[in-house]
């Protein structure tokens, strides 16, 4: 019972990762907007980033 | 039920002879008669002769106040794989481990055409027990019967104390036998062994459920603890199985990611590079490339970054846009790259180039805007932006992998704790792993 299961699931998970692959899906966050102004292009500093105000790592060791 | 062989129910009783215990005067059933040997009187223990017409006392015993009665009564009637029995008799014999007593219960099961079978019974554990047919070989730790190799589980020294209704050999209350016994689940392979015979029986596991079900008994059996000695694993069964349904779909998931990667569109979308000299940017930092096509299916997109930093950074706010519906994806990428060496040795930390990918993006004419930051003494920073369409992402992959491997790990894991609770109460219980300092 545990194959007929394993087996199954295993279908389930390849055809997830297929159906995710295929849809073009990604694993990194990015932020969608809708109805960016055409002026945009030709004055970008209209647009503002919502990552405009990201702190830099400066580190190192 | 074989030819031949009626079935208990369909037939009288003239088998069965009332008399009376020359000791007590109770009422007393030889429900096997002819086939017991002995037999016990329910009201005060006398084991009598069954063979003689005044059932001659054997043995007396002063039974244990509270002794807890058969689960199956003597008397009752059912069918065990597929032939027809009665309960006739019940005993209850014990072992001594390590100061510690263990009881299990055994019924015998009588048919007149049928050789004389018993249930065991054990913590809720229970088997179907038949004499052998045919002798086992022994050699060292295991016994081979009928072709299959039984595992040396236990020997221990068993004295029966407690007997009632009838028995097919001279039963007494007190006897000991040498038993030994060999697994293989969900059999277990018996020798008992007395000062006259060497008695080998063979049992099989069988659900408490069935046997209930079987002998048509009111209310449920007793819960089974823990796990007996040849209970079957309701895991391992599965195990080599499962690993090879994890090989079988590892190598398609790779086969799967190969062929995505091939069928991916392998150009290149965009491609750009830029320079910062030194103080620049100045002002507004923000500029927009050039347009270009998205072709295809709705599919993932990949943003490359790369920067030739030394011991810097470069921070790019981005924002991939549809010239034609205004739809935008924004997001933030660092490049850092920092190195040197102290007294641990030499060390590194970041890289020079970084990818994103972003979901699911229709096809038309997009453009990126891009907005450098970097720091404000840095050295001429020249960094190039690369886009591509419809790229294999292999985070997807290992997360498949991993989704299939660790149920298969689960399954292993359990099928040896099972095996290792089961042999835990044998004479070679598995090593145990003893972590940190143990206490002396």
């Amino acid at each position: 019972m545990f194959r007929k299961l394993y087996l199954a699931y295993g279908f389930l998970v390849l055809g997830g990762t297929s159906f995710a692959q295929y849809h073009g899906w990604s694993l990194d966050r990015i932020n969608q907007l809708k109805n960016v102004p055409k002026s945009v292009r030709d004055n970008p500093g209209s647009y503002r980033s919502v990552y405009g105000f990201y702190h830099h790592y400066t580190g190192g060791k | 039920m074989s030819a031949g062989t009626p079935p208990l129910s369909t037939l009288p009783k003239p088998q069965a002879k009332a008399l009376n215990c020359p000791q007590c005067g109770a009422a007393i059933t030889l429900r096997a008669l002819g086939h017991a040997e002995t037999v016990v009187c329910e009201s005060c223990h006398s084991i009598l002769d069954a063979k003689d017409p005044n059932l001659r006392i054997l043995q007396t015993f002063q039974a244990i106040i509270g002794e807890v009665p058969p689960l199956i009564p003597l008397g009752t009637r059912g069918k065990l794989r597929g032939t027809d029995y009665e309960v006739i008799g019940f005993q209850r014999r014990g072992i001594k481990v390590e100061g510690i007593s263990y009881y299990w219960h055994e019924y015998v099961l009588f048919n007149p055409y049928k050789a004389i079978r018993y249930l065991t019974e054990y913590n809720g554990h229970w088997n179907d027990i038949s004499v052998c047919k045919e002798l086992p070989i022994v050699q060292f730790a295991t016994a081979n019967y009928l072709g299959e190799v039984y595992k040396h589980f236990q020997s221990s020294d068993a004295t029966t104390n407690y007997v009632l209704g009838e028995f097919p050999w001279q039963v007494r209350v007190g006897e000991h036998a040498a038993v030994t016994e060999y697994v293989k689940p969900p059999r277990v392979l018996s020798a008992e062994k007395t000062a006259n015979e060497v008695t080998w029986s063979l049992g099989e596991y069988i659900y408490g459920a069935d046997i209930w079900k079987s002998f048509n008994l009111p209310g449920s059996p007793p819960e089974a603890i823990g796990v007996y000695e040849n209970q079957p694993s309701p895991v391992s069964e599965n195990v080599k199985g499962i690993w090879g349904a994890f090989l079988a779909f590892a190598i398609f998931l790779l086969v799967l990611m190969a062929g995505f990667d091939l069928a991916s569109s392998k150009g290149t979308a965009f491609e750009s590079t830029y320079t910062l000299n030194y103080g620049e940017p100045k002002g507004e930092a923000s500029f927009v490339t050039q347009t270009f096509d998205l072709e295809g299916r709705t599919s993932n997109v990949e943003v490359t970054t790369s920067a030739n930093v030394s011991n810097s950074w470069i921070y790019l706010n981005f924002a991939l846009i549809n010239q034609d519906t205004g739809q935008a994806w924004d997001f933030g990428r660092e490049v850092s790259y920092y190195y040197g060496s102290d007294s641990d040795g030499s060390w590194s930390e970041g890289s020079t180039k970084d990818s994103v990918v972003i979901p699911s993006v229709p096809a038309g004419h997009y453009y990126l805007r891009i907005e450098p930051e970097v720091d404000a003494k840095h050295a001429p920073i020249s960094y190039s932006v690369e886009v591509k369409r419809n790229v294999t992402v292999p985070g997807f992959f290992g997360i498949a992998f991993l989704a299939l491997l660790i149920p298969a790990i689960a399954i292993t894991w359990r099928s040896i704790s099972f095996e290792r609770a089961r042999w835990s109460e044998s004479d070679h219980p598995p090593v145990q792993i003893q972590l940190g300092n143990s206490e002396e």
